[in-house]
């Protein structure tokens, strides 16, 4: 049997629910642009009968109405994982590929003020010389442009030497936000689980676990865990970095000075837990993964080969020239002094007179011009050096390539998890509409009822 | 991945995403076209890129090479004209030793004439054998000084050989050996013509035709030496021309390398900013409309 007032209630239910409905709704349209945030849904459940019959304990009633059962945050984990990685890869694309153009315009090449182009004058310097073996202004020219090659090679050293620096730099910095992004997902997680035992609302606390997540992947290629107490784990290639409610610290542990120097070792990392330091194993992805394959391969790779370029050229140059004899008819000197180790940075023209250049090949002071004629030849470090060029400039090239695929990929990912978390205003318009109307029909049930129950009271079996 | 819903964020994001792709083509295209290369970095083809900078230092020989053999023309030239004036004075010797030959026993005075002009013509002789080109003198080696003979006909040069480079590994000589093209010490045509004006003064008839026998083998010397000069003038000059020819090639090849196909560039720029403009235009008109303009 159903009470009088039964059907008041229902609708001040559905009053209820249509409320939290519209909340939902607008707390929706108010976040349509906030990043990291996924849409809700207000979940609703019939109230129905109670569920254990008896004998003198039944219910014959259509229903008692609705509730919201609760609020759904739309997310697809799978999909989160996913875009992790992918983002992780991107990072590590998008550092690469902008220290790589950097490295690359510095290069100068092809053109008329690189390397290339100072060898070659520097070689057309000898023939003008062995042209006029005696003129002044030939020695001195060949002088000017033995500066233009010294300066040009350590141009380029220099700015390798830079790149590098800066990317030590970088890397402390970075260290620095991983671990403040570290600890605060930990005490996220600490939030999580104690609302999830409270039973207050996470889907705010999800949100920012999710973007601190995903700025962990993005520095570090970390992987992320989902905890039963729905909290997310960290490891960076397999280390524990957040566990639960605990961060763990990630330090250089070589490589990389506090001065920001770098100490001649190769970048490593390690974790500093309350367990103990466990060090990092190599191929790191993300931000961090890149600054650090840049400092230990690509740019001591290039800086190397370098230096082989500056040494064949320095070498063959002086080992021609100190076989010379200048224009007093004294032996000649060695042409260019370097440190070895670091070439191309510190290749030096030791020569301080135009009279010391050695031109010719007998001793004594006669014009012969052998020697400088023999510089003038073909130098096989041109070759190298075009060599080097031509593999520094395919490597760019292919991180351009993979940096634009992986953009792709990572675009299709993100739209895929925007077609579940998004926030669509035609959708929530309409939610917000069909919750309006529900709730102007609820509102006139009770004036309805409330007419009903006029009749009833006040006007049956009375007299006028 | 099919697409079930599509929110605003979404095709806001996606059309940032085409935009901005569409603008960096035309980014692009644009520097090409300012900057006039298609190659401005070595990624942007690194094949290209080693062609162009070994056209680059091959451009920068072919042009010394030119200048080593224009160089190597003005020497040999220097060194045709001075041999070509030197045979006539020669020849001049020769006549006056025949004269003074056949005339027998003429008068001394008439001797001592001809004596005298064989004494200028030697000292004439060894002024041109002093001839220098841009301060160095053609008959003397690699001397550091300024002349290859000294007053007294004597050979002060250094031997050695001035080279031109002209091409890859071939150097030409450009200058003339003074003891090969005059003699050597002792035998020279300037010790000739001192022997013949002595034997002149002195009447010495077997000395005169000894004279002029040695004029004719130093005329002979001089002659072969001028059409070996001409012969390497003509190499200089066919190797000038050949590095002029292949600098030409080279620099067209260059330009086909890094220069920028101006019409198509032109014609691509304006393609891409037709899909830019296009791209905007969609985006305005799919951004703007939402339920809610349909709405009450």
């Amino acid at each position: 049997m159903s009470g009088t007032f039964g059907s008041l209630n229902t609708a001040l239910t559905a009053l209820r629910y249509n409320r939290v409905a519209m909340d939902v709704a607008s707390s929706n349209i108010a976040n349509v642009s906030t990043e990291g945030y996924a849409r809700r849904r207000a979940l609703a459940e019939t109230l129905g009968a109670s569920s254990t019959p008896a004998v003198w304990s039944r219910s014959d009633l259509a229903g008692e109405g609705v509730r919201a059962s609760g609020i759904d945050r739309m997310t697809d984990p799978f999909l989160d994982i996913r875009a992790r990685r992918e983002h992780g890869n991107q990072s590590y694309l998008d550092v690469r590929q902008n220290v790589l153009e950097r490295v690359e315009t510095g290069i100068g090449e092809p053109g008329d003020k690189g390397v290339a182009a100072a060898l070659a004058d520097f070689r057309q310097g000898w023939h003008d010389l062995a042209n006029n073996p005696a003129g002044g202004a030939a020695r001195s020219q060949l002088l000017a442009r033995a500066t233009t090659v010294v300066e040009s090679f350590r141009a380029q050293a220099r700015n390798i030497a830079t790149e590098s620096s800066d990317q030590r730099f970088t890397l402390q910095a970075k260290v620095g936000e991983v671990n403040a992004v570290a600890s605060d997902l930990a005490s996220t997680n600490e939030s999580i689980a104690a609302a999830k035992l409270n039973g207050t609302d996470t889907g705010s606390l999800m949100d920012a676990r999710d973007r601190l997540s995903m700025r962990l992947a993005e520095l570090t290629g970390g992987v992320a865990t989902s905890r039963a107490d729905g909290g997310l784990d960290v490891t960076v290639n397999g280390v524990p970095l957040v566990t639960g409610r605990d961060a763990a610290q990630l330090q250089i542990s070589s490589g990389v000075l506090p001065s920001g120097a770098s100490d001649g070792n190769p970048v490593a990392f390690s974790i500093v837990s309350t367990s103990g330091t466990t060090s990092v194993p190599t191929g790191m992805r993300g931000e961090i993964g890149a600054g650090t394959d840049l400092l230990n391969t690509t740019l001591p790779a290039y800086a190397t080969a370098l230096d082989a370029v500056a040494q064949s050229f320095a070498d063959r140059v002086n080992t021609l020239h100190t076989a010379g004899y200048d224009k007093n008819g004294t032996a000649g000197a060695a042409f260019f002094t370097f440190t070895p180790g670091d070439v191309a940075g510190s290749l030096t023209l030791a020569l301080t007179s135009p009279d010391q250049v050695a031109a010719s090949s007998i001793p004594g002071g006669g014009l012969d011009a052998t020697t400088a004629s023999l510089l003038g030849g073909t130098d096989p470090a041109e070759a190298a050096y075009q060599q080097l060029v031509n593999g520094f400039g395919t490597e760019v090239a292919s991180v351009k390539r993979l940096a634009l695929n992986q953009q792709s990929l990572t675009s299709q990912v993100d739209g895929s998890r925007e077609q579940v978390s998004g926030v669509s205003l035609d959708e929530e318009t309409l939610s917000l509409l069909a919750a309006q109307h529900a709730y102007e029909a609820a509102s006139r049930v009770i004036s309805t009822m409330d007419s009903v129950l006029d009749t009833l009271i006040n006007r049956t079996g009375t007299t006028h | 991945m099919s697409i079930t819903r599509v929110t605003q964020s979404m095709m806001m994001e996606r059309s940032l995403g085409g935009m901005q792709m569409s603008l960096a083509r035309l980014a692009r295209t644009q520097e090409q076209l300012s900057t006039g290369r298609v190659l401005n970095r070595p990624s942007d083809s690194p094949t290209d890129t080693t062609s162009a900078m070994r056209i680059r230092s091959s451009i920068s020989n072919q042009a010394q090479f030119v200048r080593n053999a224009e160089d190597g023309m003005g020497w040999l030239g220097q060194v045709d004209n001075t041999l070509t004036s030197m045979t006539d004075q020669v020849r001049r010797a020769r006549d006056l030793a025949l004269q003074g030959a056949n005339t027998g026993a003429g008068s001394t005075a008439s001797r001592e004439a001809l004596a005298t002009e064989v004494d200028q013509i030697r000292a004439s002789l060894v002024a041109s054998a002093n001839t220098s080109y841009l301060g160095r003198p053609i008959f003397g080696g690699i001397t550091a000084g300024t002349a290859a003979y000294d007053a007294a006909g004597t050979y002060v040069g250094t031997p050695g050989s001035v080279d031109r480079t002209v091409a890859e590994g071939v150097t030409i000589r450009v200058d003339v050996d003074g003891n090969a093209v005059f003699g050597p010490a002792g035998s020279s045509l300037f010790d000739g013509l001192t022997a013949l004006a002595a034997d002149l003064r002195s009447a010495n008839s077997t000395g005169m035709r000894t004279g002029i026998a040695t004029l004719n083998t130093a005329m002979d010397r001089i002659t072969t030496t001028l059409a070996d000069v001409g012969t390497r003038y003509n190499r200089l000059d066919q190797a000038a021309e050949a590095a002029k020819s292949s600098t030409l090639n080279l620099t067209s090849s260059l330009s086909e390398i890094e220069n920028t196909d101006l019409p198509r560039a032109t014609v691509d720029l304006k393609m891409q900013e037709v899909a830019y403009q296009a791209a905007l235009s969609a985006t305005s008109r799919v951004m703007q409309p939402s339920l809610l303009d349909f709405l009450r």
